[in-house]
């Protein structure tokens, strides 16, 4: 048996990878919808203020009064978005913990470390995905709420497009990046687990 | 009858430390294990056939000695070729036969598929193939909360067989089933053995795989005690 052949390589894919850590999800609905629902609140939170602040720019460039969000929420949003991400970190160590011996299987069938980092982050990255968008949408509504009597519901329409899908894409991107910094760390533990305790352990 | 030689154990050991003193799960093991043979591995709890089955399996390094497959010592293999070696030259089987339970029957067993890097159709096809040939037909789609414990163990020997392994490697296949169903999967793993030409090594406590094997090794205190003819 040669050893150094080009084909004597393990495989994940990054369609197989998604796959997987799609049906992950489903089949883990309740653990996966609080991780959804902890980055959806820090995002509302954050988009809310954010869009509250760019509509009374908007509001105040079209010869509005001048309105402005308090500097001090910057850090409660700072903070809110930190406690998603320890939120997330603390329910994918139990979800570690819970699959300690289906990560020692994988690894029997041929997965290297770095299949079992990526099957995680994969889940890490839907999650952030969902969540963002529903932090979004709420966070949308919640800003057109508190600024809608003053400036008028129509103040979304007046804010440039281009301005709305840098600060919808941008939002997406930091609740996809926040849930899965939040996840490199269980990540790398399962990654780490010895096959041969990881199939004798015992829930 | 005559095997070309597929696992050596040469002077195995495997010491612990547990708490500053030394434990000595394997303790100098020489064993020669032919192609298309069928050894079972027998002893009291504790006498170090789940460690010689996870050394044989690349799951676990010997502090001494060497396991070679085909030639190759499997200690001075990397994380990648020792990964290959256990997707692509060993199938295993467990006690609790270790289905991932979020996936399918026809998912489970075509998940090593995946890691040999076999494409996603052909793999299923074969998932397929496997299942109905272990008497599987009409469960392909089924969780493994569906299915008994004796079709989850085909299940488990289904997914060995994905990528064509010359080793299959069973821990107490029998050990969580009952009499009848412990039976029928004796005979399904005896007949692998026989039609596929495929080296079986297990360890166990059944009396009816023991028979049914070619060589009984007889462990004590991490070492053969003995060898019989099955």
């Amino acid at each position: 048996m040669e050893m150094n052949s080009e084909d004597r390589r393990v495989h994940l894919g990054y369609a197989e990878a998604f796959r997987l850590g799609y049906s992950q999800l489903l089949q883990r609905l309740d653990r996966s919808a609080l991780n959804v629902a902890s980055i959806a609140l820090g995002l509302s939170f954050y988009t809310s203020l954010l869009l509250t602040d760019t509509f009374y720019r908007t509001y105040a460039s079209l010869g509005g009064g001048s309105l402005s969000v308090e500097a001090t929420y910057y850090w409660l949003v700072a903070i809110a978005l930190a406690v998603s991400v320890v939120g997330i970190t603390n329910a994918m160590l139990i979800s570690v913990q819970e699959r300690v011996k289906e990560i020692g299987t994988m690894k029997c069938l041929g997965a290297l470390d770095r299949h079992i980092i990526l099957l995680f982050l994969i889940e890490a990255l839907l999650q952030g995905l969902v969540g963002g968008v529903i932090g979004y949408g709420v966070g949308l509504a919640a800003a057109l709420l508190t600024t809608g009597f003053s400036t008028g519901f129509d103040i979304i329409l007046r804010v440039p497009v281009a301005q709305n899908i840098t600060l919808f894409s941008s939002s997406i991107v930091l609740a996809v990046v926040l849930s899965t910094a939040a996840t490199i760390y269980p990540a790398y533990r399962a990654a780490r687990l010895d096959p041969v305790e990881a199939l004798r352990y015992e829930l | 009858m005559s095997f070309d030689t597929v696992i050596e154990l040469k002077g195995l050991k495997r010491h612990y430390d547990v708490g500053g003193e030394t434990v000595k799960a394997l303790d100098g093991v020489d064993l020669s294990i032919g192609r298309g043979e069928y050894v079972s591995l027998v002893g009291p709890s504790g006498s170090g056939k789940t460690t010689l089955f996870n050394m044989i399996g690349g799951l676990d390094r010997p502090t001494e000695g060497g396991v070679l497959i085909d030639g190759v010592d499997i200690s001075k293999l990397d994380a990648y070729e020792l990964a290959w070696l256990r997707c692509r030259r060993i199938g295993y089987i467990f006690q609790n036969f270790n289905l991932i339970t979020v996936l399918t029957a026809l998912e489970n067993v075509a998940l090593p598929t995946v890691f040999a890097g076999t494409p996603h159709d052909e793999g299923l096809k074969k998932a397929q193939k496997l299942l109905e040939s272990v008497g599987l037909r009409d469960r392909i789609n089924h969780k493994p909360v569906q299915l008994s414990a004796g079709q989850q163990q085909r299940v488990a020997i289904a997914r060995a067989l994905a990528n064509d392994p010359a080793i299959i490697l069973a821990d107490e296949p029998t050990g969580n089933l009952d009499l009848n169903t412990g039976t029928e999967i004796i005979d399904l793993l005896h007949g692998l053995n026989k039609t596929r030409g495929l080296t079986l090594v297990a360890a166990t406590h059944d009396l009816k795989m023991i028979k049914a094997s070619d060589r009984v090794v007889w462990m004590r205190d991490g070492r053969v005690e003995r060898i019989e003819r099955g």
